[in-house]
């Protein structure tokens, strides 16, 4: 080839590739993705990864989704912000304006997705979080907030009124959290559903981000004897407060770890130990609904599907909400009959669907509605479901 | 003393334009990033003062910065209007950073590097066991700034840059006063500068509080302007690194070499970050590397003469040698 | 609850502390550097500790050795390569040098293992003796912790080189004159150190989950340990470590865990200014 001939070689292609952008521009909905691909949420960025990939897949097979008689291919623009919360508020602008997006998703996490939702707010850019469940998040009165899981308030009211139900003589809780938003949450919400039951709170305290051991508050604990011990925290905490119990001969009838069963790797990490540990969840892939909405017609559907996409890992609610979430963003956009943000999120606001992961109906602070979320123990290395009751599969075990 | 260069003033003036004509002709992400720059410029000045003209290896910036987050955000939530709340901010540091000051400037060397760090892991820790005031782990919501985003933007931006104008101020003003000469002294030999009557405490400790104030401003108008705040993200030991190494990279003790390193390592990272994204932690740690050996002085202190001649001299060479 | 097991918790901690700061210790002794890679060191060490025993099944103390020579040539060789040629510099270049050293490896470590937790799962029960329920993978890592310290000790009072260490930190023109090559008794000081992060990684392996993000933990108990006991040897580290894991391990109980950490720090600020010397530091090393 000649240099000239080259040139125009080069310049036609060119020519066709901005052609080509323009014209698939209109009927391509785009969603932006910040998301923790490194960093110390790295694990969580990749499951939602995974997940978005699976229902873009899917949906875009199958035609695309339905906007006003044109069908839309939807794309998700997803970068990294390395777990650093800055850089995420960053990259969600540089979604808005480089990539114009339509709808932004929430990375992983409540406080990562306040910053976030700052931003979308700013722009008026509908936002849905699938991995945020402090109420704090969404009580700011932003209006273009929308997240999947439900409050968390609603999950410990039920386990401390499951349990009582359970063990009557149910007397004593000891409630050791990670000061950090969701662990701190969830311990703070517990110990005031435990004292609205009457329970009597023996021991409350929380332990801040860089501790990495526990003797000194187990041993405590240990000398209280409680019925009931509520540790939060992530992964490596949990692993570490299961471990240290056994190693100091703690014993307590009902140990509850939030969430540690509810990820793969903390029964990965624990083996044996794990067993008899119950947590609640905000969905397990058990739940049997059918007839739903979305990409996949029920909760089984997914479940296939995932194996399929993760090699036989079995998916955690972090994989169920995040998908769920996408459902709910095509749904609003086929509602709304187009993709323009003030409509989106009018029609994200009036949701109201089934899908394969419940029902998702939001309430005025842009939160999903309060539902049965399962509470449930690992059995034989197993995940089995205690509660609620239509769809449990094991009696409640305990520890002593 | 001699008369000084007029030049640092108007590059700097020039610059400053520069970076506050983007919201007019660039789009709102590269106002962002004018505002990352604007940011680390006045935090590399600062360090600048106690670092630099000093010499003395502060890394406290991230607790100063961190402090001011949470001074400012308190402020507004409790109804003060963010500009006040701003000032605020500033002023607290102030205090704040004089009475650690007295504390750990009596120490030296590699003991003065550990206690200004530790300074930074003390103050995330006191905010984040103090829950009842600053949220703990929980993080605070910060009232957001009203209008349109590219309102926003241009408002931020400009504080910023307000603020880069006075940090450099202070360092002109260092540079060229008395302090500055007491300070310069410290840094040659601090024994001696005792000797010849130069109160060094309260120079340190001046020198200190100047390196501390704009960074506490800095943190408040980053608070109004993300909404949210928490403590790993205020508080964060990498970027206590982060300001010296840009400081460095340009020319520590300079007045535009700060300017210089947090222009171009902000660049930096962002060609990189946007560009590798699983590596770009290693590629910067690498261009850490890079600068301790090649660029020990700064960007500032290369010898571009002799980079810029070097082939018309060694063919005039080649000719005489002809 | 007896205070027994608070003070054995806070022994058992306190041993395994020191193992962490021995060589951060050695580091800024010996060469003046405050080595930010550290951390990384002791992750490393963890990491390779929990994949070794999980892809063979060997047990962690047979491959504690093989972890710790692979940790030495690795110092021994950023050493030698790139801290000695900035060795005699200000702390703030060889401060930031270690670093962007540092952001190199756990950028490897984070790609190479993720940051998922790993534990070595090997339960050995516990110990119950006079009221003190003891973990006995705790007190195999001490034992661990201690037999290290010991041994370190010996070869810097016995061995060659150890005596070619102890020299240059006294006078380095001094020990140069001598006939002591400065540059490798450096590269050597600090492959011991990194060997010694490496150890201490495997130890902590048998006891608690490894996470990337442990490494600026790590960092911060060395920091703190070095300030309280002192630099210039072994038992400063070991006065250090013992007095913070006791510290720490009353404070969770009489104030609350969420305030134990701080504890540490603050005392740390308070003997920088009254004792920068630390516990049983020798003046001088300042």
């Amino acid at each position: 080839m000649t240099p000239t001939k080259r040139i125009q070689a080069i310049s036609a292609a060119l020519a066709a590739l901005a052609l080509g952008t323009a014209a698939s521009a209109e009927d391509v909905l785009k969603i932006g993705a910040p998301l923790a691909l490194t960093g110390g949420l790295a694990d969580e960025g990749h499951k939602q990864e995974l997940v978005w990939k699976m229902w873009t897949d899917k949906v875009n097979a199958a035609g695309g989704i339905d906007v006003g008689g044109t069908k839309m291919k939807v794309e998700i623009v997803e970068y990294d912000y390395q777990t650093d919360g800055q850089r995420a508020g960053q990259l969600a602008e540089k979604l808005i304006n480089d990539d114009e997006v339509d709808v932004l998703m929430a990375p992983f996490g409540s406080g990562h997705t306040k910053i976030v939702a700052a931003v979308a707010e700013r722009y008026q850019i509908p936002l849905v979080a699938c991995v945020a469940s402090s109420t704090s998040v969404y009580d700011q009165g932003f209006k273009f907030l929308f997240g999947t899981l439900a409050p968390n308030t609603g999950m410990t009211e039920a386990m401390v009124a499951e349990f009582k139900a359970k063990m009557p003589d149910l007397g004593t809780v000891a409630i050791y959290g990670r000061d950090d938003v969701f662990p701190k949450s969830m311990a703070t919400a517990t110990s005031d559903s435990a004292k609205a039951a009457g329970l009597e709170v023996v021991y409350d305290e929380l332990y801040p981000v860089g501790a990495i051991d526990h003797s000194a508050a187990l041993s405590t604990i240990k000398s209280l004897e409680p019925d009931w011990i509520y540790m939060t925290g992530y992964t490596q905490d949990l692993i570490l407060g299961r471990k240290q119990m056994q190693d100091l001969g703690i014993e307590a009838p009902i140990i509850t770890m939030v969430t540690g069963p509810a990820y793969k790797e903390f029964t990965d990490g624990l083996g044996e130990l794990a067993d008899g540990v119950t947590s609640s969840t905000w969905w397990h892939h058990a739940t049997g609904y059918t007839d739903v909405a979305g990409a996949w017609p029920s909760t089984d559907a997914f479940y296939q599907d995932f194996l399929e996409a993760s090699g036989g890992e079995d998916p955690d609610y972090v994989h169920g909400s995040c998908a769920a979430a996408l459902d709910v963003v095509a749904d609003a956009a086929s509602r709304a009959g187009t993709i323009e943000p003030v409509a989106m999120r009018d029609a994200l606001a009036a949701t109201d669907m089934e899908t394969f992961y419940g029902p998702i109906k939001f309430g005025g602070n842009g939160m999903n509605q309060g539902r049965e979320m399962p509470i449930i123990q690992v059995q034989g290395g197993e995940i089995k479901i205690l509660y609620p009751e239509n769809i449990a599969n094991a009696g409640m075990t305990f520890l002593k | 003393m001699a008369k000084k260069s007029p030049w640092p003033l108007i590059a700097m003036a020039l610059w400053l334009a520069a970076l506050a004509l983007t919201p007019v002709l660039l789009g709102n992400y590269e106002v962002r990033i004018a505002i990352s720059i604007a940011m680390f410029t006045a935090l590399a000045l600062s360090w600048n003062i106690i670092g630099g003209f000093t010499g003395y290896p502060s890394f406290s910036t991230a607790a100063f910065y961190g402090i001011g987050c949470y001074v400012g955000a308190l402020a507004q939530r409790s109804g003060v209007p963010a500009a006040l709340a701003w000032l605020a901010a500033a002023a607290f540091v102030g205090g704040v950073s004089f009475v650690l000051g007295a504390i750990v400037l009596r120490l030296k060397g590699h003991y003065f590097a550990i206690g200004s760090i530790a300074l930074v892991d003390i103050s995330r820790l006191v905010v984040s066991s103090w829950g009842e005031v600053t949220g703990g782990g929980n993080g605070l919501n910060v009232p957001l700034l009203q209008g349109r985003p590219p309102e926003v933007s241009a408002l931020v931006l400009y504080v910023m840059l307000g603020i880069v104008a006075a940090a450099f101020l202070a360092n002109v003003i260092t540079d060229r006063s008395r302090l500055g000469f007491g300070l310069r002294c410290i840094e040659q030999n601090e024994d001696a500068a005792d000797m010849v009557g130069i109160d060094t405490t309260r120079y340190k400790i001046a020198a200190y509080v100047l390196s501390a104030v704009f960074p506490g401003a800095v943190g408040a108008v980053y608070a109004s302007w993300v909404g949210y705040i928490d403590p790993t993200d205020s508080f964060d030991i990498v970027m206590t690194v982060q300001v010296p190494v840009m400081a460095m990279l340009g020319g520590a003790g300079t007045l535009l070499g700060p300017v210089v390193g947090a222009v171009a390592f902000t660049l930096l990272e962002e060609v990189f970050w946007a560009n590798f994204l699983e590596w770009n932690r290693a590629i910067m740690g690498a261009i850490v590397v890079a600068l301790i050996f090649f660029l020990p002085g700064g960007i500032l202190k290369l010898d571009w003469r002799a980079i810029l001649y070097r082939r018309p001299r060694r063919n005039a060479a080649e000719r005489k040698a002809g | 609850m007896g205070l027994a097991q608070i003070l054995a918790n806070g022994v058992v901690l306190g041993t395994l502390y020191a193992c962490i700061a021995i060589g951060f210790s050695l580091v800024w002794g010996v060469l003046n550097v405050i080595n930010m890679l550290h951390g990384s060191f002791i992750v490393l060490g963890g990491y390779l500790t929990y994949f070794a025993w999980a892809y063979t099944g060997v047990s962690p103390v047979l491959i504690l050795p093989f972890v710790a020579a692979i940790l030495f040539g690795l110092g021994y060789g950023l050493q030698y390569l790139f801290i000695n040629k900035v060795v005699s510099a200000p702390v703030l270049t060889t401060l930031t040098l270690t670093f962007g050293l540092d952001m190199i490896l756990y950028n490897l470590m984070t790609v190479w293992f993720t940051a998922t937790p790993r534990r070595v799962s090997m339960d050995f029960g516990r110990l119950d003796f006079w009221g003190i329920a003891m973990p006995v993978d705790r007190l195999i890592g001490m034992g661990l912790a201690l037999l290290l310290t010991a041994l370190l000790f010996v070869v810097l009072r016995t061995s060659r080189i150890g005596r070619a260490i102890v020299a240059v930190r006294m006078d380095r023109e001094a020990a140069a004159l001598m006939g002591i090559k400065v540059n490798h008794i450096y590269a050597v000081t600090f492959g011991i150190a990194a060997l010694m992060a490496g150890a201490a990684g495997s130890v902590f392996a048998m006891v608690f989950p490894v996470t990337t993000n442990l490494s600026g933990v790590f960092l911060g108990k060395a920091f703190v340990i070095c300030v309280i006991g002192g630099l210039g040897g072994v038992s400063g580290a070991l006065v250090g470590g013992l007095a913070l894991g006791i510290i720490e391990s009353f404070a969770g109980v009489l104030i609350g865990p969420q305030n134990a950490i701080t504890v540490g720090f603050v005392l740390m600020l308070v003997l920088l200014i009254v004792r920068p010397q630390g516990l049983v530091g020798v003046k001088g090393y300042e």
